[in-house]
């Protein structure tokens, strides 16, 4: 039921060895009082009835509170080591991701691939709640199932052991392995679902000029339907573990009952105590089609965690120049080795200090140069150089740190007006920020708001409108002390109206900087000192 | 389901009447009576037939409610219609048709019949410790009813609590996924240190709260678990103190069944309160499903107003359009007339409400007063698909659904035959570009296929309204947003689309003049000026 990943994340754990391993014994603990006040309440009556034997009321009072109290603190200590080790495993994934893959996927827009990574880190959640502490009680009650039973009867505690481990053991690693398989399908149902909603719905103007309402139900209606039928075969496998398992027990509780002729009195207690320990693992099948998800998410969040970093810093890195003119020369890039060159020889030179636009049609490379010059790729061969030194040799942290970006891509956060410009320089006083959003012309928008800096943006900005949130995001790129400021096609879905307000607005702003704007068309309203036009891998000067 | 539930529950019954009647054959010394085994193990197989069926319903009955939900605030967006993107993002609302309305599964499959089975499961088990000991029974019922007592005084806001946790969780994944999202943006901005650590303080923070309302929350199953002990303990005392003073060999079987069923009695009730977590994860669900516009009462049956049209003229006569009451009205009395086959160029600034035009004759959205009139009927008295059939119409930026471009073609006429596609492909000038593509029209594109420029996207959706042929072509700024070469192109197309159509084009200046025509420049909702012959 375990693999590789899994025990990976496992390890992620370390820190709160303590805690995990206190959670574990409180809760096996608990698991040996609940089983034991069955087996004993058995046991008393056999006894009884069989006159001289053997009574504990004392031991069955004292397991009875043993089994509330003990029940209540492993539920309390699980739930606190569980959040610690979930709270560890975000933050660690936060920053694997940061290391290695996160600059490439935001410049590729690959918003959906990190929601499904979120979602596969929520998947190991039920991890160490679901799945390890069940099965370490099934591990420590197998053994004491067959050494109580086998002090008696040897051919019973058999009999029930490999009955138990089927149902604790087999049964459980069967339905991991069907979801395993079952879970990726049921992925690729859940996406074409979405995929069809969201087409429905960010076309719901297409939708109504063609009247296509009932043809986009039927569609949304038919990738259900093919999701739906998935899980109910999942389910049905799932099920039928499930009543597999419970046969186990059954079958196990039969082989006492067959046996109760020789030894009617220990014959109940044996009775009870298969009934409350098959009891405890009857929820083992279910958490092994969890173990199956949980395993192929774990397999997923790895992969992205260990993704290449895609540009290392260097060992030993140069002292940071002190100008900032930034030049491109000889540069050749393409994204992976199978596809097209992106650059052949591109040299570029953009003085401190001057408003300069690259145009040039998609697939240019116009956003390359930018995570070019960002560091988030490395040249194949050709320099990038900034302040005269190649950025090769600086740490891209204080290459960042010159360079103030402001793309399709740049993300507003859900948090506070205030927080979202912080994020460009954190010790900023409220003077500074009034400044950055009155130079962004925003400034009395956030002013009339009630809340002021204080007001939340919303989930990627949408409490405001498109035009609004590209100006928080100048703002922010206004405030961080960055001399270059690299605009990557701000004014992507805008309109075409908000679009010539935003570059009226610009051009006024971040004097003093170098401006470098990333476009595929000029409107005629912005204000530059050079122009120039990508083609063939190469820039062109084009008329100012 | 409740059907499942009942008879395993009475099937259990008769196993655990069974194993008694075994085991206190036993202790009389006779041999093994072979009845009462068999009874159990069949009485076993149907225990565990049923509960593979119960599975089986209950996921049948959140299915069922789930389709239920789903195609209901679909629907209910669709009606809503464009509109509703001016508001709303289309990924929040997709997330709430997919995955919101998953999350209320768990409450039709699992909590609601539960919830139903925690009184009647312990009930039918009650009826049978009533057959076998009478005082047994009471005494359960004892411990049945200090469930609910104890829960009331244990649990005075625990539930509200655990909601608050829920949230709490719920948000904090939420922050994690926004912060995930934006990764490039706070490793450009070189703070990705600061974030992890306040990733993780607030999860800290989150920890301690959350555990300080669980310690409420968990006192309620503490109820629960001392109910169930306390029964235990007190049974298995009592029979074991009658059964050793009096050796009464027919208490043995009563005692024996009576503890076999005691577990049964309490199981409805444990699987109810692991339930709750379910109703949890449906309240948020829920509440967003409530939140969506609501479908409006079906229109009384009126007469169907269809117009067969050659050639579309139009009328707007003093139309007012507000959309927002504090941004003052979109249309303020605006009148004009464009005849069959006449192009007619509104231009103007932002907000001057060029597209409040274009939506109107779509139908997007009506006006609050004056008349719109095509070929002289009112266009409120038009069916919807009435309109549609009339009207193409070409945005800023089409959207292009996944699929193959073919497919993004029919969706302008579904029934259209492959002869026409190819030839509205033509017109359109696809070819150009799709003849480098694998597989030609028939290349999927989208996620996870080929990437269209705005150039191409735009010559898509003049492929549909070439196919569609509609008699009135609405064109909003269809080049706003292509480079000076791109936009040449396309516009050399829409001539061709435009040629013997009626044609309202929406512009800022520079392009309008791209299709000749009279022109109009709007300035807040009026016309202010009118060039070109009438």
């Amino acid at each position: 039921m375990m693999s590789g990943p899994l025990f990976r994340i496992i390890g992620l754990w370390s820190r709160q060895t303590g805690w995990l391993l206190a959670g574990l014994w409180l809760s096996l603990a608990a698991v040996v009082a609940a089983v034991g006040l069955m087996s004993v309440a058995g046991m008393t009556v056999g006894a009884a009835v069989l006159a001289g034997g053997l009574a504990f009321p004392a031991l069955l009072r004292g397991l009875g509170a043993a089994r509330v109290v003990l029940r209540y603190s492993e539920r309390l200590v699980t739930h606190d080591a569980m959040f610690r080790a979930l709270a560890d495993m975000r933050v660690w994934f936060f920053g694997r991701l940061a290391r290695t893959s996160a600059g490439g996927l935001g410049f590729r827009q690959a918003g959906d691939v990190l929601a499904r990574l979120v979602g596969d880190i929520e998947a190991l959640d039920g991890l160490y709640l679901r799945i390890l502490l069940p099965l370490a009680s099934a591990v420590l009650l197998l053994p004491a199932l067959i050494l109580l039973l086998g002090h008696r009867v040897p051919g019973l505690a058999t009999e029930v052991g490999v009955l138990f481990a089927a149902a604790a053991f087999v049964l459980p690693w069967l339905a991991a392995r069907a979801s395993g398989r079952t879970g990726t399908g049921l992925a690729v149902e859940a996406g074409a679902l979405r995929v069809a909603a969201l087409d429905a719905l960010t076309g719901l103007r297409e939708v109504r000029a063609f009247a296509a309402e009932g043809r986009m139900l039927a569609a949304v209606q038919a990738k259900e339907g093919a999701l739906l039928t998935a899980q109910q075969a999942m389910v049905s496998r799932t099920a039928l573990a499930g009543a597999a398992s419970f046969l186990c027990a059954q079958l196990a509780v039969l082989a006492v009952l067959i046996d109760a002729a020789d030894n009617p009195g220990a014959a109940i207690g044996a009775a009870f105590l298969v009934l409350a320990a098959f009891e405890a693992v009857g929820g083992l099948t279910r958490a092994g089609a969890l173990a199956g998800h949980a395993s192929a998410a774990a397999k997923r969040v790895l992969e992205a965690a260990d993704a290449p970093v895609p540009v290392p810093d260097p060992a030993d890195p140069a002292a940071m120049p002190a100008a900032a003119n930034l030049s491109f020369e000889g540069v050749e890039f393409r994204w992976s080795p199978d596809r097209p060159l992106v650059f052949e020889g591109l040299t570029l030179e953009v003085p401190q200090g001057a408003r300069v636009a690259l145009l040039g049609p998609s697939g240019s490379g116009k956003s390359t140069l930018a995570a070019l010059a960002l560091k988030v790729v490395a040249p194949r061969s050709g320099q990038v150089r900034l302040g005269g030194a190649d950025i090769a040799t600086l740490p891209a942290a204080l290459v960042r740190a010159r360079i103030a970006w402001l793309g399709q891509a740049t993300h507003l956060f859900d948090d506070t007006i205030r927080q979202n410009l912080l994020l460009a320089l954190p010790d900023a006083g409220e003077p500074a920020l009034w400044a950055a959003l009155d130079a962004a012309r925003i400034g009395d928008m956030v002013r009339a708001l009630p809340d002021g800096l204080d007001t939340w943006v919303g989930e990627g900005g949408t409490r405001f409108s498109g035009g609004q949130g590209r100006r928080l995001a100048l703002a922010r790129a206004l405030l961080s002390p960055a001399p270059i400021l690299i605009l990557d096609e701000p004014c992507a879905g805008l309109d075409s109206d908000t679009e010539r307000a935003f570059l009226e607005t610009l051009n006024e702003t971040a004097s003093g900087r170098t401006v470098i704007l990333i476009t595929h068309r000029l409107t005629g309203v912005e204000r530059l000192d050079r122009i120039f036009r990508l083609s063939g891998g190469k820039a062109v000067a084009a008329a100012g | 389901m409740l059907l499942w539930h009942v008879l395993g529950t009475v099937a259990a019954i008769g196993q655990a009447f069974a194993a008694a009647t075994v085991l206190t054959a036993a202790f009389a010394g006779s041999l093994l009576d072979a009845r009462a085994l068999a009874a159990f193990g069949v009485l076993a197989i149907l225990r565990a037939v049923f509960s593979y069926l119960n599975e089986r319903a209950a996921f049948a009955a959140g299915a069922a409610a789930r389709r239920r939900l789903r195609s209901d605030a679909l629907s209910r967006l669709l009606h809503a219609g464009p509109a509703l993107l001016r508001v709303r993002h289309s990924g929040e609302l997709a997330t709430i048709v997919v995955d919101k309305i998953e999350a209320l599964d768990g409450l039709f499959s699992r909590y609601l019949p539960a919830q139903i089975f925690a009184i009647a499961g312990p009930s039918i088990v009650l009826l049978a410790v009533l057959y076998a000991d009478s005082w047994a029974a009471l005494l359960l019922l004892g411990c049945g009813l200090l469930i609910p007592v104890g829960m009331a005084i244990a649990g005075i806001g625990a539930a509200a609590a655990s909601r608050n946790q829920f949230l709490a969780m719920a948000r904090l994944q939420a922050r994690f996924l926004d912060r995930v999202r934006g990764i490039a943006t706070i490793v450009l901005y070189g703070r990705t240190e600061d974030e992890a650590a306040s990733l993780g303080r607030a999860a800290a923070e989150l920890r301690v709260r959350t555990m300080r309302v669980l310690r409420v929350a968990f006192l309620s199953s503490v109820v629960l678990d001392l109910a169930a002990a306390l029964a235990m303990v007190v049974l298995a005392i009592h029979y074991f103190g009658l059964l050793q003073q009096g050796h009464r060999a027919d208490l043995i079987w009563p005692a024996l069944a009576v503890l076999l069923l005691t577990p049964e009695f309490f199981a409805p009730l444990r699987t109810y309160s692991a339930a709750y977590q379910d109703r949890l994860h449906a309240t948020g669900a829920a509440e967003s499903l409530v939140a969506l516009p609501p479908l409006p009462e079906p229109d009384p049956p009126r007469q169907i107003r269809n117009i067969e049209a050659r050639g579309v003229s139009l009328a707007f006569d003093n139309v007012v359009l507000t959309w927002d009451a504090t941004r003052g009205p979109a249309l303020d009395g605006l009148s004009f007339r464009v005849s069959a086959g006449e192009t007619l160029v509104l231009a103007g600034p932002s907000g001057s409400g060029k597209s409040s035009v274009i939506e109107i004759l779509l139908g997007f959205v009506r006006p609050d007063s004056g008349k719109v009139t095509i070929n002289a009927v009112d266009i409120t008295d038009l069916v919807p698909q009435a309109l549609s059939r009339l009207t193409a119409w070409i945005g800023q930026r089409p959207v292009l659904f996944s699929g193959s471009i073919r497919d993004n073609i029919l969706f302008a006429r579904p029934e259209a035959t492959a002869a026409e596609v190819t030839a509205a492909a033509k017109a359109a000038r696809l070819d150009g570009f799709t003849a480098g593509f694998p597989d030609g029209l028939d290349t999927v594109i989208g996620e996870g296929g080929y990437g269209l420029s705005g150039g191409q996207a735009q010559r898509v959706a003049i492929a549909r309204a070439f196919l569609k042929n509609a008699p009135l072509l609405l064109l909003d700024e269809p080049t706003a947003h292509l480079d000076p070469a791109t936009e040449q192109e396309v516009l050399d197309s829409l001539r061709r689309l435009a040629a013997g159509r009626t044609v309202i084009l929406a512009s800022h200046s520079s392009a309008a003049t791209g299709l000749g025509g009279r022109r109009i420049d709007l300035r807040d909702g009026k016309a202010v000026s009118v060039r070109g012959v009438a």
